[in-house]
């Protein structure tokens, strides 16, 4: 019988065993973590559809994957990028973390989070629909396009044979699905959960969608200035692709197999606005409520955190309220706590948002350095923040703050912590 | 405030005190039980489009159903039909609870499960994008697709704000969103949960979808005789719609308010096959494992088991290697225990299928009278097990569990049981 641990009070304890991500800024979590030092910008005009015509003609997206490279070539034909971008990032986490998952399979699960799944499939088959019939619709059709085949593909590619299942709450989606992850582990329902996000809806459909809500920027004249969250002429997100996978693990079976611990989840806080299907309430009240869960979870209060990864989006709205919600949870420490959005440069990963967020946040912890939020040139008076401007900072990150907030009021809020904070 | 999730969940029991149910049976729970003792089903020739083309041409549809009847009209425009079918069972659930969400909203949750989202706002959206360009687009194109608007809906209709999103695991959705809804309240992260599953796919690009893959029946003559789980002529199934929603609650919160307890929802068992995308993993291992895991996980054992709602699909696959998990899962009780699939009345609802057939189960335990599985003429040697051909059978029943699988090899399983002191 384990322990209850001094640290976070929870009898079993999670940490994170291995980490792989792929983004505009870069295809492996080392790659990613460079650029971000950097402070990089991956955003570009677009390729992967003639944008010509669309308001927005630019998005954040990966660069140089062959998923044929990944999969084989008949197999990645037979499954949708936004899974292609999950299994790639999934391999990678688990070759860090060195878990023999065959050894132990009923007692790993898989849990992997989009915002919108198959995107290109759906798109693609409406068109042969339209254009030619139900008689040509293709048998990979369905399972390409949903929403859970993320985690179904990852779990038979790792041989993972515990809990399955993704989570959906749109830009939310990943940050849940680590969230309630931690709390399988801690729950004894699995010993190891290889989880995280992917999305890839940097296509027609995606662009179009969020041009007609007016959420996205149009600043195609320069589009590595476009994600600006926090500044003053920020005038809408950038969309981006990508995905991120990390393998959490119960502390003691870690341990036991000598694995090297990268970080410690050490809190979890889920709310819902029940507001408006798309904007934040007033306030940022859910997204608050959710910090302090978090923070309760972990057994620690708003002093402890040293770093927050802000939700940051680039949206007016977003940032006038998500400095609202972080000056209820901080109160006279808002104006000083490092808090930086790293979407300035990955541009916005929705489903994938929250778990390249932590990715790069556990990175940052190794490093001992704060990423920055880029494009900072005009700051604006409602966001009076410490917003890391333009340069990465060196400082200590013992507790790091990990903040997600998805369209239909979902709000999450995740803390890490470094790996021996009670050694 | 309650904080820590497990340390505080030990003793925490979840019970169901309201469902709402939404099908080809009719709108309501009370219409879904009277097709449950009527020997009819809700299969029948597709009119929401001109399915003349499709290689399949029926499936279960809700008939009459007029949002605004239910919604508010302008709101429910705003809503694709997944939605509305959801938003409506949800309020029927709560309803039947006499749950006052107001009174603790942060303790109220919103788990649903939906496979496919909104189909016919995302198609219409695309063929308006293709016809008429990029900026013709509504603003409500892309939040009326997505699969967490029936949460989100439904959380802001309520005015819930615990913890909302949906899960998703193809045709085990809606079962996931039960059973993780109990996790969450025997957690202590909330008192009262509304947990579903909804779905919308009679829509020509899904039904073509799962007709390329062959899953589908192809007795356009004879729609309410075509799909015949567990029968040796059995081939494929039929999709159908709507919605299910249960209200789970801490049953001390439940016994201090004075609430009707249905039932107890005691047991849940969650695996993956990790074997193939689209095909069963051999023997069923994986939803044995989950039948199991329910069972453990209720501290019940097989005998005490006296219904079980299978998945059923009427596949040739599915149907003998689920036959096959109940032998390995109930040993030498399989014989006894009595199995049916309800999905030859109501269809495959997909992401709303597990939720459905909970909502089935627990009115069998509720009324002793467990419903036959349709069709089912000549029997497989294969499937060797009572399925309820014929009539409904009357039987006084402690426990009922309920299976769902899905594409990407999920399985889950969910046990309820009386109500006791």
């Amino acid at each position: 019988m384990t322990e209850t641990s001094s640290n976070s009070g929870h009898a079993r304890r999670v940490v994170v065993t291995g980490m792989g991500g792929l983004c505009p800024v870069g295809n492996n979590a080392a790659d990613i973590w460079t650029a971000i030092a950097a402070g990089t910008s991956g955003i570009g005009p677009i390729t992967r559809f003639d944008a010509e015509g669309f308001e927005t003609r630019f998005a954040g997206e990966v660069k140089g994957f062959e998923p044929s490279e990944v999969l084989g070539r008949k197999e990645s034909r037979r499954i949708d990028r936004y899974t292609q971008l999950a299994v790639a990032a999934a391999r990678e986490a688990v070759a860090q973390s060195g878990l023999d998952i065959p050894a132990e399979a009923t007692s790993v699960g898989v849990l992997v989070g989009t915002g919108m799944g198959g995107m290109e499939t759906f798109e693609a088959g409406t068109e042969t629909l339209l254009t030619s019939g139900p008689k040509r619709i293709s048998p990979f059709f369905v399972p390409m396009m949903l929403a859970n085949m993320a985690s179904g593909t990852v779990s038979i590619d790792v041989g993972a044979k515990g809990p399955n299942f993704g989570t959906v709450s749109a830009c939310a989606s990943s940050a849940h699905a680590i969230g309630e992850a931690t709390l399988m582990i801690r729950d004894g329902r699995a010993e190891a959960i290889i989880t995280g996000g992917a999305e890839a809806a940097v296509t027609r459909m995606g662009i179009a969608g969020f041009n007609a809500m007016g959420a996205l920027s149009t600043r195609n004249d320069d589009p590595q200035a476009a994600s600006r969250p926090f500044d003053l002429e920020r005038d809408g997100f950038v969309l981006a692709e990508g995905a991120a996978v990390l393998v959490l693990e119960e502390r003691e079976h870690a341990l036991a197999r000598g694995a090297t611990i990268l970080a410690e989840m050490l809190g979890y806080g889920t709310t819902d606005d029940a507001n408006h299907m798309v904007q934040p309430a007033p306030g940022g009240e859910g997204a608050a409520r959710a910090m302090n869960l978090a923070l309760d979870d972990a057994g620690i209060t708003a002093d402890d955190i040293n770093y927050i990864n802000a939700h940051g989006t680039s949206t007016q709205l977003n940032e006038k309220l998500e400095t609202q919600a972080v000056q209820r949870v901080f109160g006279d420490r808002a104006a000083t706590v490092p808090i930086s959005s790293t979407k300035s440069m990955t541009g916005h990963l929705l489903g994938a948002a929250g778990s390249i967020e932590a990715l790069i946040t556990i990175s940052a912890m190794e490093a001992g350095l704060m990423p920055p939020t880029i494009n900072q040139v005009t700051p604006d008076p409602d966001c009076a923040l410490d917003t890391i401007p333009n340069v990465a900072r060196p400082g200590t990150i013992a507790r790091a703050m990990s903040n997600s907030m998805g369209f239909g009021g979902h709000n999450v809020s995740l803390i890490l912590g470094a790996p021996d904070l009670d050694l | 405030m309650q904080s820590a999730a497990g340390m505080i969940g030990a003793g925490r029991r979840v019970v169901v005190t309201g469902y709402g149910a939404i099908s080809a049976l009719g709108i309501g729970a009370d219409a879904l039980r009277q097709g449950m003792r009527d020997e009819r089903s809700g299969l029948k020739t597709i009119t929401r489009f001109d399915a003349s083309d499709q290689a399949t041409q029926f499936a279960a549809e809700v008939a009459d159903f007029v949002p605004g009847d239910w919604l508010d009209r302008k709101a429910s425009r705003r809503m694709d039909r997944f939605t509305q079918f959801a938003t409506v069972s949800a309020h029927e659930a709560v309803t039947m609870s006499k749950l006052d969400v107001r009174l603790a909203p942060d303790r109220v949750g919103v788990v649903t499960g939906s496979a496919f989202g909104g189909v016919e706002t995302f198609t219409a959206s695309v063929e308006a994008l293709l016809e008429r360009g990029p900026r013709r687009l509504s603003p409500f194109a892309v939040p009326m697709s997505i699969a967490n608007m029936a949460p989100g809906v439904i959380a802001i209709e309520l005015g819930a704000t615990g913890p909302a999103f949906a899960y998703s695991s193809a045709f085990a959705s809606g079962a996931n969103a039960i059973g993780e809804g109990m996790r969450m309240i025997r957690q202590g992260r909330a008192d009262a949960v509304v947990a579903g599953g909804a779905e919308a796919p009679i829509h020509p690009l899904i039904v073509a979808g799962f007709a390329a893959m062959q899953s589908l029946s192809e007795q356009n003559d004879d729609p309410g005789g075509a799909v015949k789980p567990f029968d040796l002529h059995r081939d494929g199934c039929a999709l159908g719609e709507g919605a299910a929603m249960l209200v789970l609650e801490e049953r001390d919160h439940a016994i201090a308010r004075g609430a009707t307890i249905i039932a107890e929802l005691v047991g849940y068992g969650a695996t993956s096959d990790a074997f193939h995308v689209v095909q069963m993993a051999p023997d069923g291992e994986g939803v044995a494992r989950a039948m199991v895991l329910a069972m453990s996980d209720a501290g019940i054992e097989p005998a005490e088991v006296g219904y079980l709602n299978a998945h059923g699909t009427g596949t040739a696959m599915n149907d003998a290697y689920e036959t096959i998990a109940i032998h390995t899962a109930f040993g030498s009780a399989a014989k006894d225990l009595a199995i049916s699939s309800t999905k030859p009345r109501t269809g495959h609802l997909l992401g709303a299928a597990g939720a459905l057939e909970a909502v089935i189960s627990l009115q069998a335990l509720e009324d002793g009278v467990l419903p036959s599985t349709l069709n089912l003429v000549t029997p497989d040697p294969a499937c060797d097990l009572d399925y309820l051909p014929g009539e409904s059978r009357t039987r006084d029943v402690q426990a009922v569990m309920s299976n769902s699988m899905g594409f990407g090899g999920h399985n889950v399983s969910l046990l309820f049981r009386q109500a006791r002191t």
